[in-house]
């Protein structure tokens, strides 16, 4: 019996794609072979011609194996600006323009001292405006197509970002900067991670939860 | 048989048409295509899948793997809304060009 998989990876040479895809691949290409091959021989082939005629089913590997790499590649660029960072920016753009014009108009936080610089920081209505915000990047990023970590990164792009931010800037304040380096606690970053990291990135993570649920929920009415 | 540069062009409308009633896997979307051109069109796998890999990546088809009685595995194509959405435009887009051959060629049995 022949390993058609074996076969089709023999034959496709190898292909500029992710291991998973790649065998993704083989594994479809192998299982046409297979059937086309049995059919030939329930027709009453003998093997040798079935195995022939199956090749010739299969025409240029070399086409094929260039079709495959240029269809099957990563997503392309502008596919990844749709899915990904159209949704992302104006989700970003969306949420602190938000915590602006609360802020501007008036919006005081609820804060808990708990010692220290540990301190917890909570704008009650942006919080309850972000699953929203999360959701409608959650919308742009699958009305793109995207699927997975996409649709939860765009929607929860600006709770990302700031934790970006963070990793970014203060190793850098801690070289150049005595004063910080003088007052630094890991409690206070913690604090800070926690209040404009964690709190809003769950924020935003239920809006994308919520907008997938409501579109399955659609996808099943109709 | 067909030529191949009368046939390029043909794939898109044939996967998308033969996809309308119900998900088929790779095989049987080019055995269907075969059977229903009285075996005028023929798709290599070196036509059919990169073919059916660029449909499913401007969303017009889904491929899923599914496991059939057998035990095999085998990827599904699904048509999704886009992929319907194109089939009214690309038949009235080939019924213009045999409109169109008719007169220019006298092709009477486009």
């Amino acid at each position: 019996m022949l390993d058609w998989n074996a076969y089709v990876r023999e034959h496709l040479g190898a292909l500029r794609l992710r291991p998973e895809d790649a065998s993704e691949v083989s594994e479809e290409l192998a299982a046409h072979l297979e059937e086309g091959y049995e059919a030939l021989r329930a027709q009453g082939l003998p093997d040798e011609e079935a195995l022939i005629e199956t090749g010739l089913q299969t025409g240029s590997w070399d086409k094929l194996r260039r079709g495959v790499n240029s269809e099957r590649r990563r997503i392309p660029l502008m596919d990844r600006v749709k899915q990904i960072w159209i949704p992302s920016l104006l989700t970003l753009f969306t949420a602190w323009t938000m915590l602006a014009l609360l802020m501007i108009a008036g919006l005081r936080p609820l804060v808990w001292y708990t010692g220290g610089v540990r301190y917890f920081i909570l704008y009650v209505p942006w919080l309850l405006l972000l699953p929203f915000i999360g959701a409608a990047g959650a919308y742009l990023s699958r009305r793109a197509k995207a699927t997975g970590w996409r649709v939860y990164f765009s929607g929860a792009f600006p709770a990302v970002a700031i934790a970006i931010v963070f990793l970014l800037i203060m190793p850098f304040r801690l070289v150049v900067d005595p004063y910080v380096v003088h007052d630094f606690e890991w409690a206070g970053l913690a604090s800070m991670t926690f209040n404009w990291v964690v709190i809003p990135g769950i924020a935003l993570c239920f809006g994308v939860a919520f907008q997938g649920f409501w579109k399955s929920c659609g996808q099943v009415a109709s | 048989m067909i030529r191949t540069e009368l046939k390029r062009g043909t794939g898109e409308l044939s996967v998308l048409s033969v996809l309308e009633d119900g998900p088929l896997h790779g095989y049987e979307i080019g055995r269907r295509i075969e059977e229903q051109s009285g075996g005028a069109l023929r798709y290599t796998l070196a036509a059919l899948y990169p073919l059916l890999y660029r449909m499913e990546r401007r969303g017009w088809l889904r491929g899923e793997w599914e496991t059939g009685s057998s035990g095999r595995r085998r990827r599904c194509y699904r048509l999704l809304p886009r992929g319907r959405k194109m089939l009214k435009p690309m038949r009235a887009e080939w019924a213009d060009l045999f409109r169109v051959l008719r007169r220019v060629a006298k092709v009477n049995h486009a």
